[in-house]
């Protein structure tokens, strides 16, 4: 298996397709694909995505790493799985977008750093793997700074009524964060996990 | 099979659809004495369901009826409807099959006179007609029924209308003590020809079928464009009854989809045309969209489906819809997204058409254990000592069924000649 997938010689390049047939999550089954458009007529957001998977999938095919790679349908998957069920050639279209944006990431491209589900999905995981849990209020704090302060503020504040609805609610809650009992053993755990996806990806 | 059992030269046939019909004629022709088991009250499969068909786009009768004619002549065919087989025992040149039947309650004195429907007063759901609508619980299954005999309804049985049913024939052929029964036939060769049923369209939720009146199937649009249909040819939305001005087709509902048949039914893009054919026949104003993936028109039948891309009323739409829609005022609307433009459509429709497939009846049944050698997809493998007719082989059109029936008719032929 390939480390990175592979830098491609031309806009159009079969080799970035096959790569993607063998090193993606479900890529196995895009072969089966018969660009019939049911995923991309099921998609809830359908209409914000610069492709949607349908073109996408013909785009891999095509060989066209730099658009897939830079595409929005990447980080605009709700994971629905609308598509997935009503795929007929049960085609697993959620696992290889989510798979795409982490090669996205891996390989630097700009809208894995700038997208705000990108944004969101990086404090969603910070919280995850410093608490084992994901915490409503540091999560979306996080999210919110990583605009920068002044806009985090200014985010913060505007979303202040609904935050105190949610606390009263019992849907978010102000004290020590909610953690498992023993993170020391989640942090060895997820060391052990990055080294051993750093050996078969290499580092970047 | 041992030695001493004796060999029987007759021929079954089960299922008497026009594959069916043709392997009993052809071998009965041929020479040989010919038992033919149809499970419904009437021979002429799902061909006598249809409004008209297709290479010539003729009326069923032409087909059925001079098949009819040729069982009707012929010494060596016995017909038994209202039965099904139940067990094949034995092998090749000695089986020994059993059939149950269950009753028709008019015997077959029976001159189709209809007295006995004058006098019924309740009513069933018409299976003719996919049960669009009802017919009296005395009833001739449909206008060109062979056998040409009326049948009663079980549950009139043992009641005051049942027996006012029974005093109304002239010539006493209904019968209220009919019961179930079984048989055993000797026969030497067994030829599956058991046909298809239409794929549900309950099964595929995203369509809406089951709960929007204006999203119906193909061979339900083959009955509502019959005179002897349930509007008496009449096409209209079956919400309102009105005539629909935008109709939608969409092919391979349940086809070539590994959630549900995952083979090419191959006769519904050209069954959807003949539907668009329909509509613009009967309504001048009427706009026909048909969503497809590829459209399939197999051996010489590709003129027929461009004298249709020709008219400008009928409109192709590269696109397999992702779900129906229930607008405000209850009508379809059909959601997806256009492969060609890439744009994402609802579009509200008057009618909307499912395509639905062939689906084996045997696999249907859940493939009878005694019944022959099936293929992955449920049809019957015909190699071997497996003789398959029509539809039950594959999914085939009427000339491909009728060929490969003549051939089955050939197999069994050797089998019990052998
Ligand atoms: C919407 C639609 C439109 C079509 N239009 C056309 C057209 O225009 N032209 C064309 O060439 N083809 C058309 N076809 C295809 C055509 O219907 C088939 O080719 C034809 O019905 C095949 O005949 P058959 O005898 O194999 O099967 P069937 O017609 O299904 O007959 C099978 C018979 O077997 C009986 N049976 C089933 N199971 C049992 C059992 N267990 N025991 C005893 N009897 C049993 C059934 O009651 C039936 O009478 C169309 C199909 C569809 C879906
Ligand atoms: S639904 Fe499946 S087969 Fe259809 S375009 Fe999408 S991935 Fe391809
Ligand atoms: S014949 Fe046409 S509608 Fe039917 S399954 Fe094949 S492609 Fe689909």
């Amino acid at each position: 298996m390939n480390a990175m997938s592979p830098t491609p010689s031309k806009a159009y390049d079969l080799n970035f397709a096959r790569w993607v047939y063998e090193n993606v999550d479900g890529g196995d089954r895009m072969a089966l694909c018969m660009q019939c458009g049911t995923c991309s007529g099921s998609c809830p957001i359908g209409t914000q995505m610069d492709h949607g998977p349908r073109k996408l999938f013909m785009m891999i095919r095509a060989g066209m790493k730099d658009a897939v790679l830079s595409s929005n349908t990447l980080w605009n998957c709700v994971s629905c799985y609308n598509c997935v069920v009503r795929c007929p050639r049960q085609v697993p279209v959620t696992y290889i977008l989510h798979d795409l944006a982490h090669v996205a990431v891996r390989e630097g491209y700009a809208q894995a750093k700038e997208s705000d589900n990108a944004r969101f999905a990086k404090a969603f995981w910070w919280s995850a793997a410093k608490y084992g849990r994901t915490d409503e209020r540091l999560v979306t704090a996080k999210y919110y700074f990583s605009f920068g302060v002044g806009e985090g503020i200014k985010r913060g504040m505007a979303n202040q009524k609904i935050a105190m609805g949610m606390v009263k609610t019992k849907r978010m809650h102000l004290g020590m964060p909610h953690k498992v009992k023993n993170t020391g053993e989640l942090h060895a755990i997820l060391a052990k996990a990055a080294e051993m996806e750093a050996k078969k990806h290499g580092a970047k | 099979m041992s030695e001493t059992t004796s060999r029987s030269r007759t021929i079954m046939v089960v299922g008497g659809g026009i594959a069916g019909i043709t392997a009993a004629v052809e071998a009965a022709e041929a020479g040989h004495d010919v038992v033919l088991i149809e499970k419904s009250p009437s021979l002429g499969g799902r061909v006598a369901q249809m409004n008209r068909y297709f290479p010539k786009l003729c009326h069923p009768t032409c087909g059925l009826e001079i098949n009819f004619q040729r069982i009707k002549k012929s010494k060596r065919i016995s017909v038994f409807t209202f039965s099904e087989v139940s067990a094949v025992k034995g092998g090749p040149g000695g089986y020994t099959v059993t059939v149950k039947t269950s009753p028709r309650h008019v015997k077959a004195n029976c001159t189709a006179c209809g007295d006995c429907a004058k006098v019924a007063t309740s009513e069933v759901s018409n299976a003719f007609n996919y049960g669009m609508d009802s017919v009296k619980s005395a009833y001739l299954p449909h206008v060109m029924a062979f056998p040409m005999r009326y049948v009663v309804d079980p549950s009139v049985v043992g009641t005051p209308e049942g027996e006012a049913i029974k005093a109304a024939c002239p010539v006493g052929a209904v019968d209220l003590e009919q019961k179930d029964e079984s048989f055993d036939l000797e026969v030497g060769a067994v030829v599956w020809a058991t046909g298809w049923r239409p794929y549900p369209a309950a099964n595929l939720t995203a369509y809406r079928w089951t709960d929007i009146p204006d999203v119906i199937t193909n061979v339900e649009m083959e009955r509502l464009a019959s005179v002897d249909g349930p509007t008496k040819g009449k096409i209209v939305r079956p919400s309102n009854g009105e005539a629909p001005k935008r109709v939608a087709l969409i092919q391979c509902a349940g086809s070539r989809d590994l959630n549900h048949l995952a083979y090419c039914s191959r006769i519904c893009c050209l069954a959807s045309m003949k539907h668009a054919a329909y509509v613009r026949e009967q309504l001048a104003d009427a706009t026909v969209d048909v969503y497809y993936i590829d459209l399939r028109a197999h051996d010489k039948l590709e003129s027929f489906l461009n004298r249709l891309k020709r008219d400008p009323q009928v409109n192709f739409v590269k696109s397999k819809p992702a779900r129906i829609e229930k607008s405000e005022a209850g009508g379809p609307v059909v959601c997806g997204e256009n492969t060609l433009t890439r744009e994402v459509y609802a579009e509200p429709y008057d009618l909307v058409v499912l395509a639905t497939g062939m689906q084996a009846s045997l696999a249907a049944e859940g493939q009878p254990s005694f019944a022959a050698d099936f293929d992955d997809y449920g049809f019957v493998f015909a190699e071997g000592d497996s003789i398959a007719a029509g539809v039950a082989s594959g999914p085939l059109d009427v000339s491909m069924s009728v060929q490969s029936a003549t051939a089955a008719a050939c197999r069994a032929i050797r089998a019990v000649t052998a």
